[in-house]
């Protein structure tokens, strides 16, 4: 039975990111805000270093005028198979599921803080504030998204709620999820002009992501985790920027 | 009696009115902890205490009888509750969807009167939520309506009553589950659904 | 009995924690009633998602998109996948029309001035008295002439309605660009020929040599260009190579292998010495070169590298090995705009450039300059012609001198952008009649008399052609995804669509303009026009299938329809150099540049946009200038600390002629004798979220323009920069994670010199 296939068929959500063709526009970062109801980062927050921004774009300086050159690296919860920030939720509100996500439980979260200062990669955000939207603008919020309240972390989900509307509706049909269906894909994936996000499931041999693992990472290409030497195992793969001036690997920041 | 003894000693008058004075005043704080506690049971339970006068489902703007439509007319929940086994929300019926009926049927019953002239004025009635799954929690009929109709080969409209009771039997609606997490759990864990947080929590 | 002070403070605590606990514990009032509408469509499923496509009218490069919309709210931009311009792919900017449309501060019915002009106080009236009142201050008016309209450049069918009105009324119509593309236009017209802006198509091509176009962020269309972009990078073929040429370090610079930095305007000069040493060793076409040098009567040895280097600013070797790198890689694209074009000699710079391309034989050929058909429909103005410099200083002075009587303004904000010395805002001030279509109170509409809120481009109709096309026919279909938000106040309040009320407004004038009755009849008028054509992505038998097909669709194009004329011979390059001027004392040169989110300032009462960080500073909310770390080290400027902008220019009165005041943030890419400040904050008039925020950098600009064309010379400012002693924290994201990287031995971005 289809169904029931679906229902136990063995998931590994993945991402992989082409550092190659990241140009910085921040278009995945406004989606990202669109998407998941994240309130809006006011000048203050900027200056008390408490904007939300699921993913976010660095920018890194490297040499000056004019032999000068920035790079950009989009950089998203990187749902580690190994996350430093699960055992140290006291209350279990943050931990992995079967299909490898790191997920962040709101009504478990009390706020202790403790998994955004275990994150080495940065990217657990806390609600210092109470979101504040004049009322207008509240028509725009998603309705399959938690709007959450003051006193809790949040994340990158890999918009979860789209994986869930779209299994829900495979389920219904009896289709199998296709890999690269927008509708199943997260919300920075779709907008990124340059192809940069690529979404799938990396347990799915045909899938893209899992495609490109083998062929840059497994096989030795372009592809690195970020940080790998803290062995946090992460399930986003980034794939090495070109640069036919490099000498070699590079300074950094 | 002994020397040491612990003697009880009459206490004055004034005593008497200081120490009422303070038990009084105590009554307060305790009323307000039992209170709070019976607030934090219904809480918890998700079903606000008899105290409250709500064991009897709250009243509704229309008193909408149940029982007359489903169990004497024989309409089916779909009829109304339309959206169930297509979205997350079962849906309330538009007021248009009554006046296909009571057009003509009814004509003179108070109630009906009453949702004739909010079908005339336009404006929306704001019945009194029963059902309500705590924060945080994203529940979708479809996915439960059709898997057990499909598993039990009934009709949708059979399934309902699995977490609403027999509604059709109920002249004012109440909640007859607590539908809380514990409850929500057990019946995922009985029928093979997935009991990840993310399934609900997101 | 006596209450201590500490007992009384353990009461009030005690009853204060219990109020806290109650409350926590409730549930929201709104919470506990669940409402049945009165009536809703049949079909329609709570719950359930639709997405309906559309057009996105927040920039000029009109992409397709598609809205997610449940229970009449929409809630999600996408792009359109089907739609050729943008196929799937949008930027931050369309994401933020949400925010356009359920903006709080949104204007909610006509409104009429009752204080002083620009006082603020308004009194809002209905439709059919504040078209009355502008249709008798029409008739009022001595000379039709005296009617000036200004929209912005636009290939639609509201542009067509608004073009009739004006032509038919005897009035003059001018179209609005901040940072206007004059010259890139008029160097497409004498270069290949063309009145559209052609394609540039970046997925086939191997090599991109862009001139001062950021055109991965605010030029031209730049979710298309990005789209090509990520192709041309990591596609199914080898990585392009891509080298910029500008005077400042922009995003499109960071992105590219290699970035020049050329001394401000000099970018024509580096191009002609590209072209000299092409046709000198051989490398390029032969026809083109021969027509090029004008058969050789053109002296190119002038242009030689050695000769130029010096003014260019780059090495003699470096300009040799480009144009080698450029000849053998083909197909190759030059590309020119953005601040090389905004000189003095702009269009000079543009002629050079965009010549290179007809010596590589990069013209009418995949991966390199496509060229835009013209759309299939009559009447639909496909020329998209921009007003320069010139012209707003002619209307500048006419309404100085009283010439103009009514000026109505739509999706246009000249009072904003026009640079302070035009004296275009004082001048408005004789204009007795200022009509505003704006639904946001911006700095034009803050002036205005009476303001006729149109529809969001969510709620409104339209058909209208990209300026920047695919390279073939292509016409995109403009829908409401949602009833008009302010429907509910009912007929004469709200918000109209502009050209139902220009339409209106003929009808009262009693003016023919020539078209259908109402404008949902010229849009099917125009449908059919597509219908009758049998091809193309939508065809159907008869008209209302294929009225719907286009709308699901968002659009209608033909991937076959393609430019006929290809072969086009290229005019002579101009016979010498044509050296950039600059005003100004300051010892900085001024590049002002569009910023990545506000664009000119037309996102800047989003507030999504607001906090979406710069590209290259991360800064955000706030207006910045940035200058060279060393310099800005020397001159004892560290970031945050508040600098004054000075050019010897501005308005008459004395705030801005003593400069715009801006945040400093050095970093190491711009050049040392440059400083750049974005576009986009500085609104006198605004909503909330842009009111009073941060500077106008326009407001400064010397008003130069191209001696050739008129267009505004915006690059041609000389500033000087002092500090005012004051310091504000910089609002941007860098920083709010830590520095990287916090292990030494790991680098956060990782290079490879190979591509696998």
């Amino acid at each position: 039975m289809a169904e029931s296939a679906q229902a136990t068929q063995k998931r590994q959500w993945g991402m992989v990111i082409d550092l190659d063709k990241c140009i910085g526009c921040q278009a995945c970062v406004v989606a990202c805000q669109s998407e998941n109801n994240i309130p809006v980062n006011e000048e203050a927050h900027f200056n008390q270093r408490r904007a939300i921004q699921w993913i976010h774009i660095q920018r890194y300086w490297e040499g000056e005028w004019p032999h000068v050159k920035a790079r950009f690296i989009p950089v998203l919860c990187q749902h580690c198979d190994n996350a430093p920030c699960e055992p140290v939720c006291p209350v279990y509100a943050t931990y992995h599921n079967t299909e490898g996500l790191n997920v962040q439980v709101y009504n478990r979260c009390v706020g202790t803080r403790f998994c955004a200062n275990n994150c080495p990669y940065v990217v657990r955000f806390f609600n210092f504030w109470e979101p504040a939207y004049p009322n207008s603008l509240k028509n725009q919020l998603n309705p399959d998204v938690t709007v959450r309240s003051r006193g809790i972390m949040e994340k990158c989900t890999f918009c979860v709620q789209r994986i869930s509307r779209v299994r829900r509706q495979a389920k219904n049909d009896g289709t199998p999820i296709a890999d690269g269906d927008r509708a199943l894909n997260p919300a920075c994936v779709n907008a990124c002009p340059t192809d940069t996000l690529v979404f799938g499931d990396l347990e799915d041999p045909n899938s893209r992501v899992s495609k490109l693992r083998d062929k840059e990472l497994v096989e030795g290409g372009r592809g690195y985790h970020l940080y790998e030497h803290l062995g946090t195992s992460p399930n986003v793969i980034y794939l090495k920027k070109v640069d036919k001036h490099a000498v070699e690997e590079p300074a950094h920041a | 009696m002994l020397q040491g003894d612990f003697q009880p000693k009459k206490p004055t008058r004034k005593q008497l009115i200081k120490l009422s004075i303070f038990g009084l005043i105590g009554l307060v704080p305790l009323t307000a902890l039992v209170f709070f506690f019976m607030f934090l049971f219904s809480a918890w339970l998700g079903k606000p205490m008899a105290v409250f006068g709500y064991d009897e489902g709250p009243t509704q703007p229309i008193a909408f009888p149940h029982t007359r439509h489903v169990q004497e007319l024989g309409l089916d929940c779909t009829f109304c509750h339309r959206n169930v086994t297509k979205g997350a929300a079962a849906t309330i019926p538009p007021v248009g969807l009554c006046m296909t009926c009571h057009k003509v049927v009814g004509e003179g019953l108070p109630e009906v009167e009453k949702l004739q002239a909010i079908y005339d004025s336009g404006k929306p009635i704001d019945w009194v939520r029963v059902h309500r799954v705590p924060d945080h929690v994203h529940f979708n009929h479809q996915a439960h309506i059709l898997f057990f109709s499909q598993r039990d080969a009934i009709a949708p409209s059979q399934v309902c009553a699995t977490c609403h009771g027999d509604v059709g039997g109920m002249v004012k609606v109440k909640q007859a589950r607590y539908l809380k997490m514990a409850d929500c759990v057990n019946c995922h864990r009985d029928n093979g659904a997935p009991t990840d947080c993310v399934t609900c929590h997101y | 009995m006596k209450l201590t002070r500490r007992q009384f403070l353990g009461l009030v605590g005690g009853g204060g924690a219990a109020a806290v606990i109650f409350q926590a514990c409730g549930v929201p009032e709104a919470e506990l009633f669940v409402e049945s509408t009165n009536q809703i469509p049949e079909d329609l499923v709570s719950g359930l998602d639709n997405w309906y496509a559309t057009l996105c009218r927040q920039c000029p490069s009109t992409e397709g998109i598609v809205v997610r919309v449940m229970e009449g709210r929409a809630k999600k931009v996408e792009g359109n996948v089907d739609f050729p311009v943008n196929q799937g792919k949008h930027s931050a900017r369309c994401e933020a029309g949400l925010q356009a449309l359920y903006h709080p501060d949104r204007i909610a019915g006509p409104l009429v001035r009752t204080g002083e002009r620009g006082g603020g106080q308004w009194e809002e009236v209905s439709w059919p008295d504040a078209l009355g009142r502008l249709a008798q201050q029409l008739r009022g008016l001595r000379d039709p002439a005296a009617l000036v309209m200004v929209t912005s450049p636009e290939n639609s069918y509201s542009g067509l309605v608004a073009d009739r009105f004006v032509t038919r009324f005897g009035g003059q119509r001018l179209r609005y660009e901040t940072l206007e593309s004059t010259n890139v236009r008029r160097a497409v017209k004498l270069v290949y020929g063309q009145d559209r802006m052609p394609d540039f198509d970046i997925e086939n091509s191997a090599y991109i040599l862009s001139f001062g176009a950021d055109f991965l962020n605010t030029w031209g269309s730049p979710v298309r260009h990005a789209r090509g972009y990520g192709q041309f990078r990591q596609g199914d073929r080898e990585r392009g190579t891509h080298v910029h040429v500008d005077s400042r370090f922009s995003m499109t610079g960071a992105s590219a292998d290699e970035i020049f930095f050329v001394k401000p305007g000099r970018e024509g000069l580096l191009a002609l010495s590209i072209a000299s040493v092409i046709i000198e060793d051989g490398m390029g076409n032969t026809a083109a070169a021969d027509a090029l040098t004008d058969g050789g009567r053109i002296d190119m040895g002038r242009f030689a590298p050695d000769r130029v280097a010096d003014a260019v600013g780059v090495s003699a070797d470096r300009i040799h090995s480009l144009a080698h790198e450029f000849a053998e890689h083909r197909p190759g694209i030059a590309i020119g705009g953005g601040s090389a074009a905004a000189h003095t000699n702009g269009l000079f710079n543009m002629i050079a450039i965009y010549s290179l391309n007809h010596l590589v034989n990069a013209v009418g050929v995949p991966g390199g300059v496509m060229f835009n058909p013209q759309p299939p429909i009559r009447d639909l103005p496909a020329v998209s012609t921009v007003s320069s410099f010139a012209d707003w200083q002619k209307l500048a002075g006419q309404m100085r001198n009283g010439g103009v009587g009514v000026l109505m303004v739509r999706d246009a904000d000249p009072m904003y952008g026009l640079p302070g010395a035009t004296g275009f805002r004082d001048a408005s001030f004789n204009v007795p009649v200022i009509v505003s279509f704006s639904n946001r109170m911006d700095d034009t509409t803050a002036l205005a008399d009476i303001v006729l809120p149109e529809h969001s481009y969510l709620e409104d109709w339209d058909i209208a052609v990209p300026d920047h096309g695919p390279g073939y026919q292509t016409v995109g279909f403009q829908q409401p995804v949602i009833r008009p938000f302010f429907e509910s106040r009912g007929a004469h309040l709200g918000t109209r669509s502009f050209a139902d009320a220009i339409m209106t407004l003929a009808a009262d004038l009693g003016l023919d303009l020539g078209l259908p009755a109402t404008f949902a009849e010229m849009l099917q008028d125009g449908a059919a026009q597509l219908h009758g054509e049998g091809r193309g992505s939508v065809t159907a038998t008869d008209f209302r299938a294929f009225w719907n097909g286009a709308l699901q669709r968002g659009g209608w194009w033909d991937a076959n329809a393609r430019s006929a004329e290809a072969a086009v011979r290229p005019p002579a390059l101009p016979a010498q150099e044509e050296a950039p001027q600059f005003d100004g004392s300051g010892t900085f040169h001024l590049i002002p540049f569009a910023s990545a989110s506000l664009m000119d300032g037309r996102g800047a009462s989003l507030p999504w946009l607001q906090a979406t960080p710069d590209p290259i500073s991360s800064a955000t909310w706030r207006t910045w200038v940035e200058i060279n770390a060393k310099v800005a080290e020397e001159m004892d400027i560290r970031e945050g600390d508040l600098v004054r902008i000075v050019s010897s220019f501005g308005n008459p009165d004395a705030s801005s002629a003593e400069g715009i005041e801006a945040l400093a943030y050095p970093h190491p890419g711009v050049p040392p004798d440059v400083v750049c400040v974005p576009l986009g904050q500085g609104h006198r008039g605004g909503t909330r979220y842009e009111k009073g925020r941060g500077s106008n950098i326009m407001s400064i600009l010397a008003p130069r323009a191209d001696t050739q064309t008129g267009a505004l010379a915006w690059a041609a400012t000389r500033v000087s920069i002092q500090k005012t002693g004051g310091w504000v924290r910089l609002p941007k994201f860098e920083n709010t994670v830590p520095d990287f990287p916090r292990d030494e031995e790991q680098e956060v971005i990782k290079i490879t010199p190979t591509d696998t």
